[in-house]
Formats: structure tokens, C-alpha cells, sequence
């Protein structure tokens, strides 16, 4: 009986734990899930120090987020009058309510600098060039759906902090030029956030985006395929160097019988060796299981230590002072507040220069990238080659200015916008009694 | 690292997953479960005695009559046995406008469809004065609630 | 497996056990989280109570877990009595009994406003969603109706039956006086004789020199000046000393200086503030006449029953 069962069980999980090198080679063709893998994977894109993994930790909480996010579905509701009461229920009144919300929450800002940092080292690491540009494209689109989906999401508990946050976000997309007022009527289905408003941004987040970010997913997944691997396949195969193989002693036949002597010349490959790779099935299923793990165990963690913010309901007669964008947007907000420009008779609206020309010019710039870099293509698959120091330089200055943004609209801005050193009292906001 | 450490050590790393993917289904299984219940509960409190004229007196809102002689209470369920519907007193019986089942005054079957009595539910004082009833408990129908002076004694 | 493989899941292995085993400690901690609730000790303590006075079968039937009122009609979602199980057993619980278990006082007037009926945070205010402590009872970042407590009216300079009168003249607004609201009617009566109507609109009716007062409670207290107001800052302070004296706080009003009493200003500040945006459905409201006459004292009248002894039947 016993053997039975343990026959069972290696009929079904044999692929996850090959025991024989053909057995990890059909694992990739016989099993499901391990069919988008290549049945051998390269040991410098298994390296931890080269990509670190942040693209599978990335997917990992995407994963998170959509579990969590499925079983918050059950008793979140969507309209205005009961919003806000199914997230204090979550809270308190069911079990394991407040658990399950909070690692939704983190794994979601989380998920925005994590899925930002994985920008940062493909880029430092030149991983978008040549073939791979496409698949650059698709993680910017993947990023834009990362943002949105934090965005909608941070409507739904119906708070004040939402409820603010929101229409200092919205106001910004208004002031694109010719679409801006269209784009802001269809978001909020009005001209006020109101129970549409909650219930558009409440299907886009729940089924649109998360639909999109999944497709797109599969799709960059398919782009890694097609274009060979990880960039750091590129840099291996730079290093094997063209040189000329110890000939083989042979043997050949002449008039008089055997004579020996040497075969033909042979080159080198400037493929990838045997010795450079390992099976996809177990190494890199194991690694990916691990990543997983720890991010997992990082989500709960931070969802036992922290509690998610939830703020009084929404009050549309109230704005509180200040009111603030979510932090991957604070940043916006900030040049928006700051990049109001009067000349003569005119002024152009800061939400036009910070909030939609300049990130729009920074996008645009950010998606076309690998058409506008000049960098030798032999310079990609390693961090910080020499040749890409202007390039890189520039990403890091614009992530360090876009950082420090941040830091000073979640850190120094206090009531009425003003700046608040550490240290520095803060006037009480007044209470009722 | 040598072989029989590294399987006990394996063990207990695949155990640990199990068990805690286990308990990960057992908690959101147990989340399920509602806490709090958006509903009438099963145990309520109705008004005061005294606010109860002699006769059958029917409460809508939580679909059952309750029933006073001088000072004997006791709570018949407006719900038919049959199918759910809403009986209604008609002076001698109650008729279920549904499917014409008919009760007699205590609850049991004239004729018609329904196969059980109408439920008597068990009905006690609450501890600050009011009648207080359990749907979820039933009583025989010699049940009868005395409450002694006026109001309570 | 070729040695190269195994150097990957030798690297690995120390990690991946690591890892799955502090999976498992955060799942159980997230277990014995969920079970340590702050409200769980009471609710074993409760039953004991009980049949300590002799309810041996209420302690028997006694079920733990969250427990609410439930009034969709006023949106009260009431989970105060998960921890303040005592509430409704002030005839068999003595006062002297330590909060939480401790029964609710009980006398005429709290009688005529059943707990089924209100629920708790009506009165008292707070976050009856809330089953902690610090959440129920001040409620979290930006909630802005603490739970009224000896502590927070000390600090108003008020008694606790002072300061809950703000919140019975949610109802009782209409009321020209009613019995037990001391301070209120007190309020009531100085702003009929110091003509307040003249210069402020309440209600639809009145003079348009000052601002609107109707839903004056109601008014967002970061909209106040403070710059000449003593002590805190608060609505409910700046209220009083603008009340008294008008000029201080606002040095260019025309509000002339009422001068009143210390008391006086309270009375009216509590009566202000109550006035909120509420929609009670009718048989909230109390009839105005109804509570009028029972202000009068009339020697024919006979007092309403206390619930005071135990039931008899079972």
C-alpha cells in the first residue's frame, strides 16, 4: 500500500524533482507548467548578483496580490455607502481579516518598487538592447499597469486619505492638453468621484488590469524565450574568443593502409558550452520556489508588523491639510506644486509643465530608450559596463532626483504644502473637543 | 554536509511548507466563516410585556405571533411548515395564503400541504425587561411564559 | 545528476529549509494573533461572572465570539458588547463591577432608550466597528467622534452627563426641554433670550450678519482661527471663549461680548455642536410637547415601573 502510494506520488511530481538528466529534459516537455521554461538554462542568468531575481520576485507579487486579492473580494463592497464599513469588517470582525488586507497592501507598494528596482538593473545591466527592446516596451506597459493598479486600488477603502489622494490625481490627468478634461470625465463617469468613480476604478482594479498585467506577463515570459535567454547569455557568448581546437588525433585511410595524422581544423563555438548551463527542472524551478518564499514570508511579516492605513470616511467637504498623493505619485505631485509658471499676462498651470509634459517627456523618453542609445551592443548582459557610463549615469541622476521628490513630499510637506525640517514643530491639526 | 542530515533537514524543510500551506488553507477556509452576522439573530428580544394586548399580535419584521392570556406568554412562528410563507391569523386558525394550509390555534395541521406544526419558539425575559425570543430553540406547545405583577416581578 | 547540478541545490538547500521553516513560525504567528483577541479574556471571565449571581443556566448557554447590534436604520454596527457583556444585567450585576463587565446604570430615562433600539455609539460615541480598545474607543488616525469619557469631558471641563447631553440634542434638538438635560435646557433658554436669531440664520430663520448655525456641529474645526485662543485647540474651546468673549477671539467681529458664565458658555457650546447633519427616521425624533410636559412636575402622575428584580418565569 505504502509503495503504491509513493508510486503515485512520483507519477505526478517526478518533473518538480527529476532524477536523471533525461528526466529534467522531458520535465519541460511533458509538464504543464514547466513548458515555458528551456529545458536548460544558462548558469550566469541563474547568477543571484546579476539580476537578483527582482523579476521573478516581481511576478511573485503579483501572485500574492491576486490570491489576496481574490479572497478580499468576498467582502469588500464596492459602493459608497458600505465601502468603507467592509474594510473596518475586514479589520475586525473576520477572521483573519486583518492579516489578509494588510500583506494585500504591502505587497502592493511593494510590488511598485520592486517591479521599479527590476527597471533599474535591466537597464544598468544594458539588458534592453538589440532583440530585447521589445520586450523593454513591454515592461514599461507592465510598469504603467503596476502604477494603475496601485492607483485603483488606493480608491477602494473610501477614506479620506483615498478619497484625496485620488482627486489630486485625477485634477492632474485634467490637464492634459485637448484630452485631459475627456480622460478625467471617463475615469471618475462625472465630473465629481463619486459611487461611479469607486465602482470604474473598483472593475478596473479587480479585472481589467490585473487581466492585462497577466497577459502582458505571459508575453514578456515568451519575449525572454525568443530572444535567447537573459542578456547575460549575450555577455557569455562575447567571451568565448573564436580560437582554434586541439585537433583530434585520428586515423585515415591512405593507398598503403592506416596512416595517422590529424582531422580537420576545428573552431571553437561561440555558442554556450555544456559547462555553461544547467536544467531548467530543478535548478531554476527551485530558485523561483525559493523567491517566492521569501517574499512571501517578507508580505506576511510586514502584514503582522504594520498595520494598513485607514483613515475617518470620506468626506467631500473636508479636505485634509495636507493632502497627499500616494508616495509613487508624490513625486508628481511635487513638481505639479512647484512648476507653476507666470509670465506677463500668462501662467501655465504646474499640472500641466510637472504633471503631464514632463512625465509624459520623461515616458516617452523612458519607452524609446533603446532606439535613442548609442552604447556598443557588446556592452550589455553585465552591470555598469564602462561604455554605457553615460547612460547609466543618467538613469541613476533621474531615479536619485525622482527619490528625492519623494522623500520630500512624504517626509517634509506638511499643512498647507509647506516645508517641515525634522525637528521642527508641526502645527496640531484642531480637533472638536 | 552529510546525507542523513541533509534528509532530515529536508524533511523538515518540506514539512514546514506543507504544514504552513496546510494552515494557510485552513485560515482563509475559517475567514469564510462569518463573525458577525448581518441579519436578525436567531435570539432577539421583541418589547416589553406590558406593550402586548391579549390575542395574537403578529411581528412582522421577524415573522412570528406572539401570543398573551392575561399573563401567559408564548411565540408561535408565522413561517409555514410547507414552503416558508407567511401564515396569517384569521380569528380561529391560521391560513397560508400560498398554498391553503391551515393551522389550528395552537399551530397544529388542519389540512393542506404542510407536514409539520408550526414551530413554538422557546421565549424567556431578558434581563432587562423585555421578551426575549429563540428561534434557534423549540418548545412543546404547553409552553407558556408567566410573568408575574406588573411589568416584571 | 551531473555534479555541476548538485552545487545549485547545495547552494540552495540551507536557504530553502531556512525559509520554508520561517513560512511555518509567521503562519503560526498569525494564529495565535487571530486567537489572542483583546476581548477574549472577558468572555471567559463573563460566564464565571454570572453564575457567581446565581445564573447558572445564562452562563451555560453563554457563546463567545463577537457580538453586535445591528441597526441598518440608523447605520449603527455596535461591537461595544463584545467586551461590555454586563450591559443589559444591571437587575442581577452590581455597579460596583470593574469595566468591561460592568452593567450599563439604569434608571426611567435610559430604560425609555433600549439598547436594541440605539445601540451604543449614538450616545456614547466612538468606532462601534472597532473590537479593540484603542480602536473603539478613540478610533484611528482622523476619526473624529471619540467615545466620550469622564476623562475627555474633565478635560472640557465637564462632567461625563454633562457632556452626553451634545448627544442626546442629536434627537431631542427640537425639544424646548427636556428632563435630564440640564445644560442643554439651560442653553436653550439663553439663546431664546439673548436673541440669537437677530444676527445668525438656524434653521432657515433668522439674521445674516453672522455666519449660518444650523449645522454649526457639523463645521470643520481646521477652519478656525486660533491665534488668540487659549489652551487647546478645539472647537469646543474656542466655542467658550468666543461665546464669553467674543472680541478676543475674533478681534474684528461684531459679535458684541456676552460675558457669561463659565457654565453658561459650556451649556451653549455643547448645544451648538449638536447640531449635526442626522437623518433619524420619525420614531427617533421626541415628540416636542411630550418632553415638555413631562418637565412639569403634576402630582397625578405615577412614576414609571423600574425593571429592577429578575424575571420569575422560565
Amino acid at each position: 500500500m505504502g509503495d503504491k502510494i509513493k508510486a503515485l506520488w512520483r507519477k505526478t511530481s517526478w518533473a518538480w524533482s527529476p532524477e536523471s538528466e533525461r528526466e529534467s529534459s522531458e520535465a519541460i516537455v511533458k509538464n504543464f507548467w514547466l513548458h515555458w521554461f528551456p529545458a536548460k538554462v544558462a548558469r550566469a542568468s541563474m547568477d543571484w548578483n546579476y539580476s537578483f531575481w527582482l523579476g521573478t520576485a516581481s511576478a511573485s507579487l503579483l501572485l500574492i496580490l491576486t490570491i489576496t486579492g481574490v479572497m478580499l473580494m468576498f467582502f469588500y463592497v464596492p459602493s459608497t455607502e458600505r465601502a468603507y464599513g467592509s474594510i473596518k469588517d475586514l479589520q475586525y470582525a473576520v477572521s483573519f481579516g486583518r492579516l489578509l488586507r494588510n500583506q494585500h497592501r504591502w505587497a502592493a507598494e511593494g510590488m511598485v518598487a520592486v517591479v521599479y528596482i527590476h527597471m533599474a538593473r535591466v537597464f544598468f545591466t544594458g539588458a534592453y538592447r538589440g532583440p530585447r527592446a521589445v520586450n523593454w516596451v513591454v515592461g514599461v506597459v507592465l510598469f504603467l499597469a503596476t502604477l494603475f493598479l496601485s492607483f485603483t486600488g488606493y480608491l477602494l477603502p473610501w477614506d479620506q486619505l483615498a478619497f484625496w489622494a485620488i482627486t489630486v490625481g485625477t485634477s492632474i490627468a485634467k490637464q492634459a492638453p485637448f484630452v485631459g478634461p475627456t480622460i478625467q470625465f471617463i475615469l471618475l463617469g462625472g465630473h465629481e468621484i463619486g459611487q461611479q468613480t469607486l465602482l470604474r476604478f473598483y472593475v478596473l482594479h479587480v479585472f481589467f488590469l490585473p487581466v492585462l498585467a497577466w497577459v502582458l506577463f505571459a508575453y514578456h515570459m515568451w519575449r525572454v524565450r525568443k530572444d535567447g535567454g537573459l542578456a547575460a547569455v549575450e555577455r557569455v557568448r562575447n567571451e568565448r574568443v573564436m580560437a582554434p581546437k586541439a585537433t583530434p588525433k585520428t586515423k585515415s585511410y591512405s593507398l598503403f593502409g592506416l596512416t595517422p595524422g590529424t582531422s580537420v581544423q576545428v573552431m571553437s563555438s561561440t555558442g554556450l558550452e555544456e559547462s555553461d548551463q544547467v536544467f531548467s527542472s530543478p535548478n531554476m524551478s527551485r530558485r523561483i520556489a525559493l523567491v517566492f518564499l521569501v517574499v512571501f514570508n517578507i508580505t506576511l511579516l510586514a502584514a503582522i508588523l504594520f498595520n494598513a492605513p485607514l483613515e475617518g470616511l470620506a468626506n467631500p467637504s473636508v479636505t485634509p491639510n495636507p493632502a497627499k498623493a500616494p508616495w509613487y505619485f508624490v513625486w508628481l505631485q511635487e513638481l505639479v506644486a512647484s512648476t507653476t509658471v507666470r509670465f506677463g499676462g500668462y501662467t501655465v498651470s504646474g499640472a500641466l509643465l510637472g504633471g503631464i509634459l514632463l512625465p509624459g517627456f520623461l515616458l516617452a523618453v523612458l519607452t524609446l530608450w533603446p532606439w535613442l542609445d548609442r552604447s556598443p551592443l557588446r556592452a550589455g548582459g553585465r552591470w555598469l559596463a564602462p561604455e554605457r557610463k553615460r547612460q547609466n549615469l543618467t538613469f541613476a541622476i533621474a531615479t536619485l532626483a525622482i527619490i528625492v521628490l519623494i522623500m520630500v513630499g512624504v517626509y517634509l510637506r506638511g499643512p498647507y504644502w509647506r516645508i517641515y525640517w525634522p525637528g521642527q514643530p508641526r502645527p496640531e491639526t484642531p480637533r472638536l473637543y | 554536509m552529510d546525507g542523513e542530515r541533509r534528509k532530515i533537514l529536508r524533511f523538515i524543510g518540506k514539512g514546514s511548507v506543507l504544514a504552513a500551506f496546510l494552515a494557510q488553507i485552513g485560515a482563509a477556509g475559517r475567514a469564510f466563516f462569518p463573525n458577525v452576522l448581518y441579519e436578525p439573530p436567531s435570539r432577539f428580544k421583541l418589547k416589553r410585556p406590558d406593550d402586548y394586548p391579549d390575542g395574537y399580535t403578529l411581528d412582522e419584521a421577524h415573522r412570528l405571533y406572539v401570543i398573551r392570556q392575561k399573563e401567559a406568554f408564548h411565540v408561535i412562528s408565522a413561517i409555514c411548515t410547507h414552503l416558508g410563507c407567511n401564515v396569517q391569523w384569521r380569528d380561529t386558525e391560521f391560513d397560508c395564503p400560498c398554498h391553503g394550509s391551515r393551522f389550528r390555534p395552537d399551530g397544529t395541521v388542519i389540512s393542506g400541504p404542510a407536514p409539520r406544526p408550526l414551530d413554538w419558539f422557546a421565549t424567556t425575559v431578558s434581563p432587562d425587561g423585555f421578551l426575549e425570543v429563540d428561534s434557534g430553540k423549540d418548545v412543546a406547545r404547553d409552553f407558556r411564559l408567566v410573568i408575574g405583577g406588573k411589568g416584571q416581578a | 545528476m551531473a555534479d555541476k547540478n548538485e552545487s545549485f541545490e547545495t547552494k540552495d538547500f540551507g536557504w530553502m529549509v531556512a525559509m520554508s521553516i520561517l513560512f511555518l513560525v509567521l503562519v503560526a504567528v498569525c494564529f495565535w494573533l487571530e486567537f489572542s483577541t483583546e476581548w477574549g479574556g472577558y468572555q471567559l471571565e463573563f460566564p464565571q461572572l454570572l453564575g457567581h449571581y446565581g445564573k447558572v443556566e445564562d452562563a451555560r448557554d453563554f457563546q463567545a465570539g463577537i457580538k453586535q447590534i445591528w441597526i441598518p436604520k440608523i447605520g449603527v454596527t455596535d461591537r461595544c458588547i463584545t467586551c461590555h457583556l454586563g450591559y443589559e444585567w444591571s437587575s442581577v450585576l452590581p455597579a460596583t463591577i470593574a469595566e468591561p463587565l460592568k452593567p450599563h446604570p439604569m434608571n426611567d430615562m435610559i430604560a425609555k432608550h433600549e439598547f436594541a433600539k440605539f445601540g451604543c455609539t449614538p450616545c456614547h460615541g466612538g468606532d462601534g466597528a472597532a473590537t479593540t480598545i484603542a480602536g473603539a474607543h478613540q478610533g484611528g488616525t482622523g476619526w473624529e467622534d471619540p467615545m466620550l469619557s469622564n476623562a475627555l469631558a474633565a478635560q472640557n471641563g465637564l462632567t461625563m452627563n454633562e457632556m452626553i447631553q451634545m448627544r442626546c440634542n442629536f434627537c431631542h434638538r427640537h425639544d424646548v426641554a427636556t428632563p435630564g438635560m440640564d445644560e442643554i435646557n439651560l442653553a436653550k433658554v439663553l439663546f431664546k433670550k439673548k436673541k440669537c436669531l437677530l444676527c445668525h440664520v438656524v434653521e432657515a430663520r433668522g439674521g445674516t450678519t453672522g455666519p449660518e448655525l444650523t449645522y454649526e456641529g457639523d463645521r470643520n474645526p481646521e477652519l478656525l482661527i486660533f491665534t488668540h485662543v487659549q489652551g487647546e485647540h478645539t472647537m469646543f474651546n474656542w466655542n467658550v471663549q468666543h461665546l464669553t468673549k467674543a472680541s478676543a477671539v475674533s478681534p474684528s467681529t461684531a459679535m458684541p461680548d456676552f460675558n457669561f458664565k463659565p457654565e453658561e458658555s459650556r451649556a451653549l457650546t455643547l448645544m451648538l455642536m449638536s447640531w449635526r447633519r442626522l437623518s433619524y427616521p420619525p420614531e427617533y425624533i421626541p415628540d416636542p410637547e411630550v418632553a415638555a410636559a413631562a418637565m412639569q412636575p403634576s402630582p397625578t402622575s405615577t412614576p414609571t415601573p423600574t425593571p429592577s428584580a429578575t424575571p420569575v418565569a422560565r
